[in-house]
């Protein structure tokens, strides 16, 4: 699913990540390890919103530098801070917004020209209103997207991740802003075996633990791959107390 | 202001985002352009009237909401008035001001009766000519609406440095605002950028 080869990225001054081999192939992944670690550059590379100054990316079997549309058709992220996710004034709108992209394809429209047929509005509206049913946002549909609550538009983030039906979707600290109850729902929206695969950086670690395999980044570099319970054990056994 | 959109079924809710926003255009541009006089006032409050009856607001009478946006006007209306007041006196300063709200109201209609993705699609369709100029409708349709939605982040932005600004002590001190305000203004453009990418954005 995903493979390192000598990555390393340079953001201005900083080596955000340093030589790091990868080769992960489970349906959950988490990335864990201090601030700075390098966790959401990591994730940030994944997703194809950095660029590896060296080395080569492989994540589903595409280069996150060269494949940039077919990885947007099949990745989806989710942010710690839903704020910057947001972009249309209603819940519904919000989440119908992830489906522009592949709305205009079916429909043909350019920047030079629209030409009418394919999936319409009828099919968008239905995947809409299933997701938002989905993550119990229906009866928000209509509410202004920035008055929901932190939980409330964290959910909002991630129906708009899920409506496009990931392959993966990569999570970074989602749950950083929430109270126990929103992070847990979040939570298990993420790890539920909807036929999507799942890359989490978080400090969460009890969340962390639930995950198939973990990835432990400790200054830019990846110092320990395996199994979720280890690589957490092993962690919490580096903290100071 | 921000997110005006109300739920509703009457024919300006039905009627295709292209078309209304002619037919309000027109509309304001109607009430805008009539000479100054009293049945002008009248004519450009009774479309206002009208066009809120017609409009079919789920579980709000259009009048109500009529006087909930005219509220919101309040100081608008006070600001015009005010102004009109001391270059030409009472009666047409009461008349212009009349016009004025009325115009802005109509136009407040395309926003209570539109959602912002029919209107994204008809300003689309609307831009399209501009293409020979090598504009991109779509990009100037979705850089509209990040403005617009980018607003009420802004505003709450500004509301937590003012929080914080307070529980350090500082109570008026414009670069002590400024500098975190711009820090996190600049952050959010950042996470906003990378999050329109993430959703398939280019």
């Amino acid at each position: 699913m995903i493979r390192l080869e000598d990555v390393t990225v340079r953001i201005g001054d900083v080596e955000a990540l340093s030589a790091v081999s990868l080769d992960l192939d489970a349906r959950t992944v988490a990335v864990v390890g201090d601030n700075g670690s390098g966790k959401s550059t990591l994730a940030r590379l994944l997703a194809g919103l950095v660029p590896a100054t060296s080395g080569s990316v492989c994540v589903l079997g595409l280069d996150p530098a060269r494949d940039v549309a077919e990885l947007r058709r099949r990745v989806a992220v989710v942010f710690s801070n839903p704020d910057a996710q947001i972009v249309m004034p209603t819940v519904a709108e919000d989440v119908a917004f992830s489906l522009r992209p592949r709305e205009r394809r079916s429909r043909g429209i350019r920047s030079r020209g629209i030409r009418r047929g394919g999936r319409g509005d009828a099919g968008t509206a239905g995947l809409v209103a299933q997701t938002l049913d989905r993550f119990g946002l229906a009866a928000l549909a209509d509410r202004p997207s920035h008055d929901l609550s932190g939980g409330q538009k964290q959910l909002l983030a991630l129906a708009g991740a899920f409506v496009r039906r990931p392959d993966l979707v990569i999570a970074d600290e989602p749950t950083a802003f929430l109270d126990a109850r929103n992070a847990r729902i979040v939570a298990e929206h993420l790890l539920a075996d909807t036929g999507h695969r799942l890359v989490l950086a978080t400090h969460d670690l009890g969340l962390a633990r639930r995950c198939d395999l973990a990835v432990l980044c400790a200054r830019g570099r990846v110092e320990a791959t395996g199994e979720a319970g280890e690589i957490v054990t092993r962690y919490r056994a580096s903290l100071p107390w | 202001m921000v997110t005006l959109y109300l739920p509703g079924d009457g024919p300006l809710h039905r009627m295709p985002a292209g078309a209304k926003l002619v037919l309000l255009v027109a509309a304001v541009l109607g009430v805008s352009l009539l000479p100054t006089a009293p049945w002008s006032a009248a004519a450009a409050g009774g479309a206002c009237v009208a066009g809120y009856l017609v409009a079919g607001f789920h579980g709000a009478h259009g009048l109500r909401e009529l006087g909930r946006q005219s509220w919101t006007l309040r100081w608008v209306i006070v600001l015009v008035f005010g102004g009109l007041l001391i270059f030409l006196g009472p009666m047409p300063a009461a008349l212009n001001t009349a016009r004025v709200v009325a115009a802005v109201l109509l136009a407040m209609l395309l926003a209570l009766t539109t959602r912002m993705t029919a209107l994204l699609d008809a300003l689309e369709r609307g831009l399209l000519p501009l293409a020979v100029l090598r504009v991109d409708p779509a990009r100037v349709a979705l850089l509209l609406t990040i403005a617009i939605s980018t607003v009420p982040v802004m505003i709450r932005i500004a509301h937590d440095v003012r929080e914080a600004q307070l529980a350090r002590g500082i109570s008026r001190d414009i670069r002590a605002f400024a500098v975190p305000y711009l820090v996190m203004a600049l952050k959010h453009a950042d996470e906003l950028g990378d999050a329109l990418a993430a959703r398939g954005v280019r």
